[in-house]
């Protein structure tokens, strides 16, 4: 074996076997996979709720304006939070509100897994929503009326007709929204949460190696990436049988 | 006479934009059992706002609609309980593309009706053999004729055991060739006693198979009467300029 492999590999093991650092590395990963697939649940029902609010919204108002009573004023309001929702979790960084969430809301809570599942699913939710709401949009308003006419209110078609068609149209846009998500769990270290990222930094300073870690935390990120990446392929491929 | 009807409609009135556009403009007519009423008329004369007013997929600016004795338009009804016994059929199927035939066919019963699936499946496989579709079950919409999807939107409407069937003009979207069968089903449901209510322009069915037919233009019945009595002595001037332009 030549030299200088095996002196990196010498290197290898002094960074993560000293001290049991691959520990470090190992609880920093779960913790980055906890956060994101948690913010992921999170998003997705903040999401649909949202999308199902505002989508509900801009088609029906005429409709319930002349039906009367006081749907449409309900729905007026809940359309108006939800627009206030968008424009201030859009509007601001999201390293801001994490520390937000952190110091200020959860101020009390030392759990800062939980605190990143909070601040990553609220601000992954926004996006999502607005995801959701062009599916929504997206399909034929003919299928909506179908579903009416066969007696489903509202929700339920929405439920059964709209919602499956709509994630089908939107899947590779979510994708998108999923790893923009899984990397934005990196700066959870803000708040000291031994994320991925964290982890290989503090690796990086306890040796002085930087060229290791990082690459390591790089390249797991970027497994996770490709990995998600063939699993929604794959449901895609699942989701288009209908397609002819 | 009256406890027959299954449809009343008391001076409907749709209207745009204040009172600009008068998409209908007071209608009244009842509608009993077993009738098939055909509603015929230039575009944009009002027939499929008409049509789409009666399970209410149109709310109506005025007027009242009573089916089965109950006010639907009323808002205290509840409008979904009086859909389920309203089939409804439109121009461009709207078949859910997501769902095989048998799915199409028999989620609404299953999800509303709370019907067995097993027992739901064969009521949808026995419609689909009266309509010589029963080895289309497990086909996708996308993976059919216009025809085709045209019956099985039909039959998805059947499924629902409905009161009566609504027809929103169900063969302009089809080749001309595709045309014959889908009218062959609606005439052996009409046979079979359905109360249709069809708005078409194939008047070669309003003749055949209507018991009336209505005569819409802007937004209103300029006439109505048999089919015998339409298409061979109409009185109004405009049904005349009408049919001397569609019939040959």
């Amino acid at each position: 074996m030549p030299e200088f492999i095996r002196e990196f590999i010498d290197k290898i093991k002094f960074i993560y076997l000293g001290d049991s650092r691959y520990l470090k590395l190992i609880e920093g990963f779960t913790n980055t996979l906890k956060i994101t697939a948690g913010a992921l649940v999170v998003g997705i029902i903040i999401g649909i709720v949202i999308a199902a609010v505002r989508s509900s919204y801009d088609k029906n108002k005429e409709s319930l304006k002349l039906r009367g009573g006081i749907g449409y004023h309900i729905l007026k309001v809940f359309n108006a939070i939800c627009q206030l929702y968008l424009t201030v979790i859009r509007g601001t960084p999201v390293v801001v509100q994490l520390m937000i969430s952190y110091f200020v809301i959860f101020a009390a809570s030392d759990n800062g897994v939980m605190v990143g599942i909070f601040a990553f699913g609220l601000n992954s939710g926004a996006y999502v929503a607005e995801i959701f709401r062009a599916g929504i949009m997206s399909v034929d308003p003919g299928q909506f009326e179908a579903g009416r006419s066969l007696g489903f209110n509202y929700i339920k078609t929405m439920r059964y007709i709209i919602i499956p068609q709509m994630f089908k149209a939107v899947l590779p846009t979510l994708l998108n929204e999923f790893i923009a998500l899984l990397k934005e769990t990196s700066v959870a270290g803000y708040v000291g949460v031994m994320d991925l990222t964290k982890a290989g930094n503090i690796i990086a300073g306890r040796t002085f190696e930087y060229f290791v870690p990082l690459f390591t935390v790089a390249l797991t990120y970027l497994v996770c990436v490709i990995v998600l990446t063939s699993l929604v392929s794959r449901l895609e491929r699942r989701l288009r049988k209908s397609d002819r | 006479m009256t406890d027959n009807v299954l449809i009343k409609v008391q001076d409907l009135k749709k209207y745009y934009n204040g009172e600009d556009v008068k998409a209908l403009d007071g209608i009244s007519c009842e509608i009993s059992k077993g009738e098939v009423i055909v509603v015929i008329g230039p575009s944009g004369s009002g027939k499929s706002t008409f049509l789409r007013s009666l399970n209410l997929l149109e709310i109506p600016t005025g007027g009242h609609i009573f089916f089965e004795g109950t006010d639907i338009t009323d808002r205290k009804t509840d409008i979904n309980v009086h859909r389920q016994k309203m089939g409804m059929v439109f121009q461009h199927f709207n078949l859910f593309p997501n769902m095989t035939v048998l799915k199409n066919m028999t989620i609404a019963p299953v999800k509303l009706l709370g019907a067995d699936k097993a027992e739901a499946e064969k009521k949808a496989r026995e419609l689909l053999a009266r309509v010589g579709l029963e080895d289309r079950a497990d086909a996708y919409p996308s993976q059919l004729s216009g025809g085709q999807k045209q019956r099985v939107a039909i039959v998805r409407a059947l499924c629902m055991s409905p009161d009566v069937m609504l027809f929103d003009e169900p063969t302009s979207a089809l080749d001309p060739e595709m045309v014959g069968e889908v009218l062959d089903v609606m005439k052996e449901l009409a046979n079979e006693g359905m109360t249709m209510v069809v708005v078409t322009h194939e008047m070669g069915f309003a003749k055949e198979v209507g018991t009336r037919v209505l005569f819409m233009d802007e937004g209103k019945i300029l006439e109505e009467g048999t089919p015998d009595k339409i298409f061979n002595n109409p009185e109004n001037p405009r049904l005349k300029d009408f049919l001397s332009k569609v019939l040959i």
